[in-house]
């Protein structure tokens, strides 16, 4: 906690010119009309139950400079300690974001973004939160963000409904991007990432606040993304305590 | 064999000959909301559904973005406008140079404005160094940008920025620090050297002695 605390200080101090999409939060801004965009994002997620692998294959399709809509399809591995195992398909989600504000600037820009994921159960009932529930859920969120050339800061707020289960969800992020690079174009950076995410399951009463801190290689239209996310505060059963997630991930713009 | 030869010897020299003769359009626009190097990665891949586009230029500091475009299109500025819009982002100036050296400049939309009393509306010149049409570009829109400017323009020629605003609600003082902050030397304010180093090539003017 020492050494996240020690990095987050130095690097708010360090020169920073300009930033590329966040890794575990999400974003405003959707790159033009007509656009398509690849992404896998790998969670590897250890908790005092046991490890899941999560392997979503991501097509984002942008049909307007202010809309977007997006197919998650999703393969997952877990291994729990009471000997439950298993490979399969997990929750197939289907995104859709509206951007609704816009206010721009040299070289700088807010924008404000209505976003809704459908999970549709698809996955084994395993009660993974967010990866394998096999309920139908529908999140419902807003997302803001300040993007310039030194830092970008990202929020979102929504709520997850679950009729038939138990896994409704009031969920808060809050994100800030600092690259390390002077800002050129073509794109040719490093990015730091550091990301929180705060959870509250109403109906189990279950309470989450998750820091990931994040790098992320950004070229002309693919970036490279490695998060590590760890629990700041957790209260929830101690056989479902999160130690740590790593993300492994990867998008391609086209 | 022979003649085969000639023929290709032939297309080697007339084809690039032809190629160096096709004429192009020079594009100039000032973009907002470029807060990212993805952001102008949207904005070229936007740009290429304009079939035979060339030397495309992004500086994502300033929001100048530059393109050649054959003349033989006739491509006007109001799309390149909408395109911009389409891309997700904002066109605040813009003008095209036509081959035969005719210059079209974008219509920008009236800026929103208070109302101006006539008699606390004064014109002002004051000196701003520059070189090219991006500068004109960058320094018109620091100058109109700010509240109680109403109107602005800057002559590379004789250097002079001419500028009428509310006196009430700003200064010239203020202006000219508002240019300087966007990299371009007046008689009073320096630009810092960081922004002036920023600058694309065409507008390294000469910096002025204090």
């Amino acid at each position: 906690m020492k050494y996240i605390f020690l990095v987050v200080v130095l690097f708010a101090f360090a020169k920073a010119n300009a930033q590329g999409p966040p890794i575990t939060a999400d974003k405003p801004i959707m790159l033009g009309g007509g656009s398509f965009t690849a992404k896998t994002l790998t969670e590897i997620r250890d908790t005092e139950r046991g490890t899941s692998v999560y392997v979503p294959i991501m097509l984002h399709y942008l049909p307007t400079s202010n809309s977007l809509f997006a197919v998650h399809i999703p393969y997952i591995n877990y291994d729990f300690n009471d000997g439950t195992s298993g490979s399969a398909l997990a929750d197939i989600k289907v995104l859709g974001k509206y951007q609704f504000y816009r206010k721009d600037a040299t070289g700088k820009t807010f924008r404000v973004i209505a976003k809704t994921f459908q999970s549709i159960p698809t996955g084994d009932k395993v009660d993974l939160l967010g990866q394998s529930t096999g309920f139908y859920e529908g999140y419902y969120g807003i997302v803001s963000g300040y993007e310039t050339l030194k830092y970008g800061i990202s929020t979102e707020l929504g709520y997850n409904w679950s009729p038939e289960a138990t896994v409704d969800e009031f969920r808060g992020k809050f994100g800030v991007g600092l690259p390390l690079l002077k800002p050129q174009y073509p794109n040719k950076q490093v990015n730091l990432y550091f990301e929180y995410t705060s959870s509250l399951f109403t109906d189990r009463d279950w309470y989450q606040l998750l820091y990931a801190q994040g790098i992320q290689y950004a070229g002309k239209n693919i970036t490279f993304d490695l998060a590590v996310q760890l629990p700041l505060i957790q209260n929830l059963p101690e056989t479902r305590e999160l130690n740590y997630s790593v993300f492994l991930g990867t998008r391609y713009t086209f | 064999m022979k003649n085969i030869l000639l023929i290709v010897l032939t297309v080697f020299m007339v084809v690039p000959a032809l190629q160096a003769q096709k004429s192009y359009d020079q594009f100039e626009v000032q973009v907002d909301g470029l807060g990212c190097p993805f952001c102008a990665y949207g904005l070229e891949k936007k740009f290429k559904e304009f079939k035979g586009i060339k030397k495309v230029k992004i500086d994502i500091e300033t929001g100048d973005f530059s393109f050649a475009y054959p003349t033989e299109k006739a491509l006007t500025i109001e799309s390149v406008e909408k395109q911009v819009v389409k891309a997700g982002y904002t066109p605040v100036t813009g003008r095209v140079v036509r081959f035969d050296g005719t210059v079209e400049a974008m219509k920008t939309a009236p800026k929103k404005e208070t109302a101006v009393k006539a008699k606390n509306l004064i014109t002002k010149t004051a000196f701003v160094a520059g070189n090219c049409a991006m500068c004109e570009a960058r320094i018109v829109k620091a100058t109109t940008d700010l509240m109680g400017v109403t109107t602005a323009s800057w002559n590379k020629d004789t250097k002079m920025l001419e500028v009428s605003f509310d006196k009430k609600a700003t200064t010239l003082d203020a202006i000219e620090k508002a240019v300087a902050d966007a990299g371009h030397d007046t008689k009073n304010h320096k630009a810092h050297s960081d922004t002036y180093d920023g600058l694309p090539g065409c507008c390294a003017y000469e910096r002025v002695e204090y």
